[in-house]
Formats: C-alpha cells, sequence, structure tokens
C-alpha cells in the first residue's frame, strides 16, 4: 500500500481497493437514480476529489442535461 | 485542498480534461470546436469558479444519508434501505483513488454530489421500478460476468487465452464484492437463473451436436454486425493479442480505467468492409455512413492491434471512402436524370426537363463510372482473392495495393470538387461545362509539368479529359460541319442569338454570343470582336466569371469563323437544295472527335512503329531511349532549337505510349482509362497535332468553300467592282455622262435639285453600260447646312448616291461601308466640278468679253479713241493675260490633285485590295480587307479629321477654281482687277501652305504616297 505520488496515480496494489470503492460508489449513484454511467461518475469522483464544489458540480450536469434535452 | 499540493499545472490539465470529457459526455457534443460546446465549457467554468454554494458539511450529508435510510423503511423497502445503508458506509469507510483516508470531505462531498442530482428519494416518483431495475443491473454486472467466467471454462477449449485467464484472475480478486452483493440479493436468484438460462440456453443445444456447430462457424461468417459481444476464436501467440495486453496495461495502471464495450472483429472482416466501403456500398458496419459523411464506428478492435492505432488505420481509408461515396453521388445524380439514356454525349439525347444534366457532365459521369468499373473489378479480384484463401492478405497490403488507386482517387477528388461542387449552384451551364473542362485541363498542365512523377495522373486525368470534352466537340462538329449551333442545354462558350435570322444583314456580326472571358485581355478583345454588341443584353454586365475553354482558345477563331460560314453556306445552299448529296455526303464523313481520336491513337502508336527492337525490357528502353532521343534532337535541330531536355521528353513520349494502342484498338472508339500511357509530357503538343488540325482542316475547307460560293454563285467580286466603278468612279465614261449633265445645269444656273433629273440622269449613263446595275443605283439629294452652301464648292453637298447590294453581299457591303463610299465619291465630284469648270472655259469667251467694252466706247467718241484705248487695252489686256495665266495655274492644280486621287491612290489601292480579296480565306478576313481598303482611301483623299485642314486648303482652292469659272463666263466685264489680284493672292497662299504642308509630310516620310502630289503643286509652285 504505497502512498499515491499524486491524484489519479496510484501504486498497482492501491487499485483493487479504489475498484471496489468506485462499485459501491456505483451502487449507490444506482440507488439514487441520478444517471450516471461509470465514466461519468468516475470523472465526477476525480473533480470531487480535486474540490470542485459538489454543488455547483451537479447544478452544471442538470443545467447541461436540460440543455441537451431542449 | 491544502493536501493537494503536486504539481499545480499538473492538475489543472487533468482539472481541463476531465471537464471536458464531462461535457461530452452529458451534453452528447462531440466536436470541441462547435460554439456550443465552448459555451458549455465556459458555463462550467463559471460555476465551479464562481459558485455560492457553502462548502461540504459531512454532518448534513449524514444526515441527509440517515434521512433517505428513514424514508426506505418508511416505504417498507426494507432490503433498499438494508442495501443503502451498508453501501453508504461501505463508502466512507474505503479510501478513495488519489486519497488514503477514509470519510473525507472528498467522500462526502462524493455523496453530496450523488445526492444533489438524484431525484429526491422522499418523492413519490421514486418508486419500485427503478429499485427493481438497479438491483436486477447490479446483478448482471455482478453475476453475469462471475457466471460467465464458469461458463466459458467449461465450453471452450478454443475461447480461451493466457491473457483472457489473466483477467480472470482480475475479476477474482473482484470476487468478494459479488459475494457480498449476491449475498444481499438472496431473494433475486431464481430470476438470475433464468436469465442464466435464456443466455446459456442456445450454447447447451449446441453442446449437444459440436459437429454441426463447428461446421457452421467455419462456414458462416460470424454475425459481427449485431454487436453481440462475442469472442473470436484466434491464435493464442501474444503478438496477435496486443488489443488485450495494450487494454491491461491500461487497467493496471489508471484505476479509474473502464474498459469500453468493444466489438471484435477480424482483420478479414476490416479488409472485406474496406473493399466494399470503396466500391460504393453504403451500408456497412464498421464504416458508418452518417449526413454523408463516411465515419469509423468507435468501438471496433481487432485483437491484434491497439483500438487507436486500427482507428486511425481505418480513418484513413474512411476518407477515401467519403470520396468513393462523393463521386459515386455524383454519379447517381446525374445518372438519375438520364436513365434512358446511358450514354451521354452519343448525339441524340432527347430534351429533358430544366435541371437535367448537361452533356458535359453527363460525359464526365461517364469517364467517372467507367473509371469506377475498372476499379471495381480490382476490388473484386482481391476479395476473390480473400474468399479463396490462398494468399496472405493484410489490410496493409490491400493498402499498400490499392495504394495508387486511392492517390487517383485524391486526385479525381480534387478535380470534381474544383471542377463540379464548388461551383455555386444558380451558374449557368455554360459557366459549368467550361468551368470543369477548364478545371481538368488545367490539372493535366500541372501534373503533365512535374514530369514523370505524376505520369499516371496524367494519363488519368487525359482519359478522363478526353471523355468529357466530347460532347463539346460534337457540338463544335456539328457547328462548323453542318452549320447548326445544337446546344440545348446552353452550355457551349458560343450561344446562338435566336432572334437574328440567317438572311439578315446583322447574321454576321450579331448571331453568336461568345460567353466566355479568359483571364488575359487579348480575349476580351477577341470577343468583342467576334460577339455582339448589341446582343450584350444576353450576358448581362453581371459578374463575369472569367471562365474560357482553354483547350479550345487557340483555335476559338477558327472555330467561330468555319461555324458563322458553314451556317452561312448551308443558307445559301438550302435554296439550291443539294441537301441530300450533302447528307449522302456526311454518311460515310467521321466525326471532329472520331478523327481526334484517331489522331492521338496514331500520334501514340507512332512511337512503337520506330522501335521495334526486342531485347530485354530494360536494355530496350534505354536503348530506345538514346536513340529517340538522338531522333528527337536532329529533329529540333532543324528548327534551330537545341533543347535536350525536351528531346528527352520527346523520346520518352513515344517510348511510354507502346501499350496504349492495344488496349485502344479494341474496336472501342473512346479511349480507355487505362490508357496510362498517354504521358502529356507534351500535352499541348498532342492537342496541337491530333486536334487542332482537323479544325483547321474543317475551317479552311468551309470557309473556302464560302469564299468560293461568296465569289462565284453571289459575284461579290462584281459587287465590289461596281461600287468602285460608280462610287469611285473607276467607270469614267458612265460617271462623266453623269455628272456632265449635272455640271452642265449648274453652269447654265438652272435648278437640277431635282431627284428624278438626276435619276434619270443616271439611269440614262449606266444603263447604256452597265444594264444590270442600273436598277440597283439611285441618287438623292438632301439640302445641308445652308450656311456652307454659299461656297459654290459645297454646293453639290448632299448629293448621295445608294446601291442596293443583295443579301448575302451586304455582310460584307454594308450601310457603313457605303457612307464612307459616297464621302470619296462626294471629293471626287467635286474635284472633277472644278476640273470640268476649268476645262469648258473657252480663250475666244474672254476674248468676245474683252472686246464688247472696246466697241462701246468707239461709237462714243472717236477722238478720245486713240488715247483712251490705249489707256485701256493696256489694262485690259495684261487682266486677260494674268486671268489666262490664272486659270493656267488653278487648272494645273486642280490636275495634279486629280490625278493624283484617281490613279495614285483610288486605282493603286484598288489594285492591292484585288489582290488581296482573291487570298481572303475567311469572309471576317474579307469583310476586314474592305474595311482597310475604305479606311486606306479614306485617309488618303485627306478625309480624316485629322488632316481637315489639309483638305480644306484644297476646298479654298478648288472654290477658287470654280468662282474664277464662274467670273470667266460671266466676262471681263464683271471683274476688277483688285478681284484678280485677290484670286491670285489667296491661290497662291493656298498652293504655298499646300506645298509646305505636304513637303513636310513627306521628308518626315509619314505619308508617302503624297509624294506624287506633293512634287507636281511643286513643280506648279515654281513655274508661278
Amino acid at each position: 500500500m504505497a502512498t499515491g505520488s499524486g491524484p489519479g496515480v496510484s501504486m498497482p496494489t492501491n487499485l483493487n481497493a479504489v475498484r471496489e470503492t468506485m462499485d459501491v460508489l456505483l451502487e449507490i449513484s444506482r440507488n439514487l437514480n441520478t444517471g450516471l454511467d461509470v465514466e461519468t461518475l468516475s470523472i465526477c469522483v476525480r473533480l470531487c476529489e480535486q474540490g470542485i464544489n459538489p454543488e455547483a458540480l451537479s447544478s452544471v450536469i442538470k443545467e447541461l442535461r436540460k440543455a441537451t434535452e431542449a | 485542498m491544502a493536501r493537494l499540493v503536486p504539481s499545480w499545472t499538473r492538475l489543472d490539465k487533468q482539472q481541463e480534461r476531465d471537464v471536458r470529457e464531462l461535457i461530452r459526455r452529458v451534453s452528447g457534443l462531440q466536436d470541441e470546436a462547435d460554439p456550443n460546446f465552448q459555451l458549455a465549457l465556459n458555463f462550467a467554468w463559471s460555476n465551479f469558479r464562481f459558485h455560492r454554494f457553502l462548502d461540504v458539511n459531512s454532518h448534513k450529508v449524514e444526515k441527509t444519508i440517515e434521512g433517505i435510510y428513514e424514508k426506505f423503511i418508511i416505504h417498507s423497502d426494507l432490503s433498499k434501505a438494508a442495501s443503502w445503508k451498508k453501501l453508504t458506509e461501505e463508502f466512507l469507510n474505503s479510501s478513495l483513488p488519489s486519497i488514503k483516508e477514509i470519510k473525507t470531505d472528498a467522500h462526502y462531498s462524493i455523496l453530496s454530489l450523488l445526492l444533489c442530482l438524484s431525484d429526491s428519494p422522499s418523492n413519490s416518483n421514486y418508486v419500485e421500478t427503478p429499485r427493481e431495475k438497479e438491483v436486477e443491473k447490479k446483478d448482471d454486472f455482478d453475476w453475469g460476468k462471475y457466471l460467465m467466467e464458469g461458463e466459458e471454462i467449461d465450453l471452450g477449449p478454443n475461447v480461451d487465452t493466457p491473457n483472457w485467464s489473466e483477467d480472470s484472475e482480475e475479476e477474482d480478486a473482484q470476487q468478494p464484492l459479488s459475494r457480498e452483493d449476491s449475498g444481499i440479493q438472496v431473494d433475486r436468484t431464481p430470476l438470475e437463473e433464468q436469465d442464466q438460462n435464456r443466455n446459456l440456453g442456445p450454447r447447451v443445444s449446441w453442446k449437444d451436436e459440436p459437429d454441426g456447430r463447428s461446421w457452421l462457424e467455419q462456414h458462416v461468417v460470424h454475425q459481427y454486425w449485431t454487436a453481440r459481444p462475442s469472442r473470436i476464436p484466434h491464435s493464442l501467440h501474444l503478438h496477435s493479442n496486443l488489443a488485450a495486453v495494450w487494454d491491461q496495461h491500461l487497467y493496471s495502471s489508471d484505476p479509474l480505467y473502464v474498459p469500453d464495450d468493444r466489438v471484435f472483429v477480424t482483420e478479414t472482416q476490416v479488409i472485406r468492409e474496406t473493399l466494399w466501403l470503396l466500391s460504393g456500398v453504403k451500408k456497412l458496419f464498421i464504416f458508418q455512413l452518417i449526413d454523408g459523411k463516411v465515419t469509423v464506428r468507435n468501438n471496433i478492435i481487432v485483437t491484434h492491434l491497439t483500438h487507436n492505432c486500427l482507428r486511425s488505420v481505418l480513418e484513413q481509408i474512411a476518407a477515401y471512402g467519403q470520396v468513393v461515396f462523393r463521386l459515386q453521388e455524383f454519379i447517381d445524380e446525374v445518372m438519375g436524370h438520364s436513365s434512358e439514356s446511358p450514354l451521354p454525349g452519343s448525339g441524340s439525347i432527347p430534351k429533358k426537363s430544366a435541371e437535367a444534366p448537361f452533356r458535359t457532365y453527363q460525359a464526365f459521369m461517364w469517364a467517372l463510372y467507367k473509371y469506377f468499373i475498372s476499379f471495381k473489378k480490382e476490388l473484386t479480384e482481391i476479395e476473390k482473392c480473400i474468399i479463396n484463401n490462398d494468399t496472405t492478405i493484410t489490410l496493409a497490403i490491400v493498402v499498400d495495393k490499392l495504394s495508387p488507386r486511392l492517390a487517383q482517387l485524391k486526385v479525381l477528388h480534387k478535380v470534381f470538387s474544383t471542377g463540379v461542387a464548388e461551383v455555386p449552384p444558380d451558374t449557368r451551364n455554360v459557366v459549368r461545362a467550361s468551368h470543369l473542362l477548364n478545371t481538368l485541363y488545367k490539372a493535366i498542365l500541372e501534373y503533365d509539368n512535374v514530369g514523370e512523377a505524376s505520369e499516371q495522373t496524367v494519363s488519368l486525368l487525359f482519359s478522363l479529359w478526353v471523355e468529357t470534352v466530347r460532347p463539346y466537340l460534337q457540338t463544335v462538329d456539328e457547328w462548323i460541319v453542318h452549320g447548326h449551333l445544337w446546344d440545348s442545354a446552353r452550355e457551349f462558350i458560343i450561344q446562338r442569338n435566336k432572334n437574328v435570322p440567317v438572311n439578315h444583314r446583322d447574321f454576321w456580326y450579331a448571331t453568336y454570343t461568345l460567353y466566355s472571358v479568359s483571364e488575359k485581355t487579348e480575349n476580351e478583345e477577341k470577343m468583342n470582336d467576334n460577339a455582339s454588341a448589341s446582343s450584350g443584353s444576353d450576358q448581362g454586365p453581371s459578374s463575369r466569371q472569367h471562365t474560357m475553354v482553354s483547350f479550345l482558345k487557340p483555335v476559338l477563331k477558327q472555330i467561330i469563323m468555319a461555324g458563322k460560314s458553314m451556317q452561312l453556306l448551308k443558307n445559301l445552299r438550302c435554296a439550291e437544295s443539294t441537301a441530300c448529296q450533302v447528307a449522302a455526303r456526311d454518311a460515310d464523313r467521321k466525326s471532329l472527335y472520331t478523327l481526334f481520336l484517331e489522331s492521338v491513337q496514331s500520334r501514340l502508336r507512332r512511337g512503337e512503329d520506330s522501335t521495334p527492337q526486342v531485347l530485354t525490357d530494360q536494355q530496350a528502353t534505354k536503348e530506345n531511349l538514346i536513340k529517340m532521343q538522338s531522333i528527337a534532337e536532329r529533329h529540333l535541330e532543324l528548327d534551330d532549337i537545341h533543347d535536350p531536355l525536351l528531346a528527352i521528353n520527346f523520346a520518352r513520349l513515344y517510348l511510354e505510349q507502346s501499350d496504349f494502342h492495344e488496349k485502344f484498338s479494341g474496336g472501342d472508339i473512346c479511349v480507355d482509362r487505362s490508357s496510362e500511357s498517354v504521358t502529356c509530357q507534351t500535352f499541348e503538343l498532342t492537342l496541337r497535332s491530333c486536334l487542332y488540325p482537323h479544325i483547321d482542316k474543317q475551317y479552311l475547307d468551309c470557309c473556302g468553300n464560302l469564299m468560293q460560293t461568296l465569289k462565284k454563285d453571289y459575284r461579290l467580286v462584281e459587287y465590289l467592282q461596281a461600287m468602285r466603278n460608280f462610287f469611285l468612279m473607276e467607270g469614267g465614261d458612265t460617271m462623266y455622262d453623269f455628272y456632265t449633265s449635272i455640271f452642265d445645269k449648274i453652269r447654265e444656273k438652272e435648278t437640277w435639285q431635282n431627284v428624278s433629273f438626276l435619276n434619270v440622269q443616271l439611269q440614262e449613263a449606266v444603263g447604256q453600260r452597265y444594264p444590270e446595275d442600273s436598277s440597283r443605283l439611285s441618287i438623292s439629294f438632301e439640302n445641308v447646312d445652308t450656311a456652307k452652301k454659299k461656297l459654290p464648292v459645297h454646293t453639290l453637298d448632299g448629293l448621295t448616291l445608294s446601291y442596293k447590294v443583295p443579301w448575302p453581299v451586304d455582310i460584307v457591303i454594308s450601310l457603313e461601308c457605303q457612307k464612307i463610299y459616297n464621302q470619296v465619291f462626294l471629293l471626287l465630284l467635286q474635284i472633277k466640278w472644278a476640273k470640268y469648270s476649268l476645262d469648258v472655259l473657252l480663250f475666244g469667251e474672254l476674248a468676245n468679253t474683252a472686246e464688247k467694252p472696246h466697241l462701246k466706247e468707239s461709237l462714243l467718241s472717236e477722238q478720245d479713241t486713240v488715247a483712251q484705248f490705249g489707256s485701256q487695252k493696256e489694262p485690259v489686256g495684261q487682266q486677260i493675260h494674268r486671268m489666262f495665266l490664272l486659270r493656267v495655274k488653278l487648272m494645273h492644280f486642280v490636275n495634279s490633285l486629280h490625278n493624283y486621287i484617281m490613279t495614285r491612290i483610288l486605282h493603286s489601292t484598288g489594285l492591292e485590295f484585288q489582290h488581296q480579296v482573291e487570298e481572303a480565306k475567311d469572309l471576317d478576313q474579307l469583310i476586314k480587307i474592305h474595311y482597310r481598303y475604305l479606311s486606306t482611301i479614306h485617309d488618303r483623299c485627306l478625309l480624316r479629321e485629322k488632316v481637315s485642314f489639309v483638305k480644306e486648303a484644297i476646298m479654298k482652292v478648288l472654290n477658287l477654281a470654280l468662282m474664277f469659272a464662274e467670273g470667266w463666263q460671266a466676262g471681263l466685264g464683271a471683274w476688277q482687277m483688285e478681284s484678280i489680284e485677290k484670286m491670285e493672292s489667296d491661290f497662291k497662299n493656298c498652293h504655298m501652305f499646300l506645298v509646305t504642308i505636304l513637303n513636310k509630310a513627306v521628308c518626315r516620310g509619314s505619308f508617302p504616297h503624297l509624294e506624287s502630289l506633293a512634287l507636281s503643286l511643286m513643280a506648279g509652285m515654281e513655274q508661278s
């Protein structure tokens, strides 16, 4: 379990744990009916990790969805 | 944020990439250049940077989670509530990709994001269905994979690969999760089993008949296009599993890497689809046609290449597919309009609706079509090879094999897009047609300049051009051979103006409009010459497109001349009804296009005949090259040209065309696309020797014919002679009879302006010697400018001779010409009058009148007689003598002028003119010669504005002569010594002036013809 040298780059030993986390997160997301797919979710996770405000992020996603539907 | 210390720039970049990807995923906008995408990006960034939300509050999030849990309980979704609780807890207690700690702000912020995005769970909308679906999906995700792994191990000994087993190891690592999941979802198990059965059902049945299955697998193409993920049996070798290895690498290096759903295809499938794409099939799996654009399906992968690699190769092919598609579309477009006549330009294409593509496009389409037929043949052969499976064929081999074709496609597309596609839609046909031909022509020249490097391209373009030019040449042929410009689609650069009938005087000038202005000014001039100004309305001054069918440029004049001549000739002949003979002769005549092709063929074959040696290929080529070069050089030296490069090119030209006629001589007239040998190092030369001579020949033929007809049947020369006889008074005796009767009347001071009197005189004079002309000639008189009339010399002004010239001779002798003739006629009449007036004076008259006063006086006083007589006789005698002298001077002057004009000018110029008329090749030339002749005599008779002062001086002298003659007749009594002196001095002044002016002009050498006049006037001066 070596420390990640930077965001997004971790040692492979950590990989499985991260992947598990992501799976759990995907389940939560599905449970809440957020409509996010795996890729989008991982992007969101990265952004949140980097300190983007979740509410701002969610509002952007909602707006974009609205605009796309229109 | 404090913990995110590492390199900011990199972080920012990653963030930027992530945000772009997010927008792409959420909004579906793929193109980053799209303004909407940029808008979305800006929106996202401004929201991220300048939001007004509070930071994440972990307590609040916990509370919300708790609330949702309670909600589930209240809604008696116990299982869901349990899973919710468990999942959230598990998430908060696990580490994130870049954060090892648990329950950090990031955890809460992610949960908060999901909560924000969720459709509020407390809402009644939140019903059972999504939950069930979710759970089902979840189960699929876990169990499906898990079970499938097991099944595969059971099923296919041919399926597994070392890599896939690695994968399964990876998935083994995921097993705890799956099991846990399955542990939660105990009640769902039966459903899964059903699912599993459904999935595995067919496989199980295949298991029963392994023979049939393997047979089918071998003989039926796997339905890769149904996008059902499947494994294709392939080699276990590492190299053939590059895609999997690369995937593995990505998977292990990036924790967030999610393998896409990919469709595995084999390379053979890719090759076959490539071949199909290039042969114009539109509905394919690997290549998609979206809005007329060929793209590569994103999720295609072969096992031995990475996705990106395959994609980049396929994208190149897709670009060519796009070209094929575009050209095919054009072919279909044109074909759709003319399905009845598959052979464009075959002569009789029925006139279609206005949008029907015109013949040049049809011909171009036909050329492209022929190209594609051969191309498809090649593709089919490759496909046959694949089907036979007897040689190794890879995508790279195919692309390499097709590379010359692909290069040709590129060229074709370039030509097509500049020549056809980029033309604005409302362009006139003539512009489109000539633009297309020009584009081809320019392309040929352009590639031709490159030399050997682009021989293939040049030959391709040449064959295209030869096909495309067919309608144009046929139009030209029809016009210059049959005399009608038959161009229903209005695509030819020259068009007939409908409103001018052939048998009209204006036919020659106003019948055709040349729809072309090239970049060079010389052609604009040419256009002004040939195309009529009066028909300009049709062309309109609006935006001049600079189009001109360049290849016709050198012979355009000939074509126009020949066409017009032929049409005229046809109309002349019509009267003589020799149409059937002509038709019979036409039956075995070869069309211009055929002649052109035959010439090209023979020109290209010539080289072959001269080098029949059979040696080893290379050696022969080399030797021939050297030989040809020396021959060519010798030829060039004959023309004083020493250009070894040119000689080499000549030599090469002849060598490379050896295979041309083999392909050509199949009885097919049209040049096959495969006439690769037509290297056009000398493309223009080819045209010069193969096309232009035929046009030239036809031009000489029909223009010569027309000239003959005009001269023989329509007596053109006789009419020209008649003009000279009457207007220029070459028929001296006839005209003498005519004008003396008028002059006599004037002398007698009787009225002579009466038109009927004038006409009677004219008819009488002409009728005796030229009875056939007398009906055509008439004379009229109109009063002009009374101020001028005071001078006797202008009495004659207003006399106009007119000659009715019948069609078609009036094309040459037009009304404008007659005006010039009339000007000369009037001048001649004035000179003749002055001359006549002076000639008819008798010495006796003056002597008689001189004696009268003497007699009178002698009666009055005889005594003074001697004294008076002596004093008076002396001045009277002196007066008479001076008048005699003056008369002779005037006569000398007038006679010199008369001689100069009648012999030096009219006669010699007339002789030159006769020679030129005999040599005139075409009507235009004849018209020009005639005009030149007229302007020459106009100039030399000093009628030009520029030399009007000379003419005025001459007029003054003529006036003097007339006044003198009048005075002479009135008798000596009317004379005062002063008036004689004044006349003498006036004459002297004019004479001096003229001599000085003329001498100056002669010395300058600008008017050599004036020399004789100057000399004779000088002689008069010395005597005086």
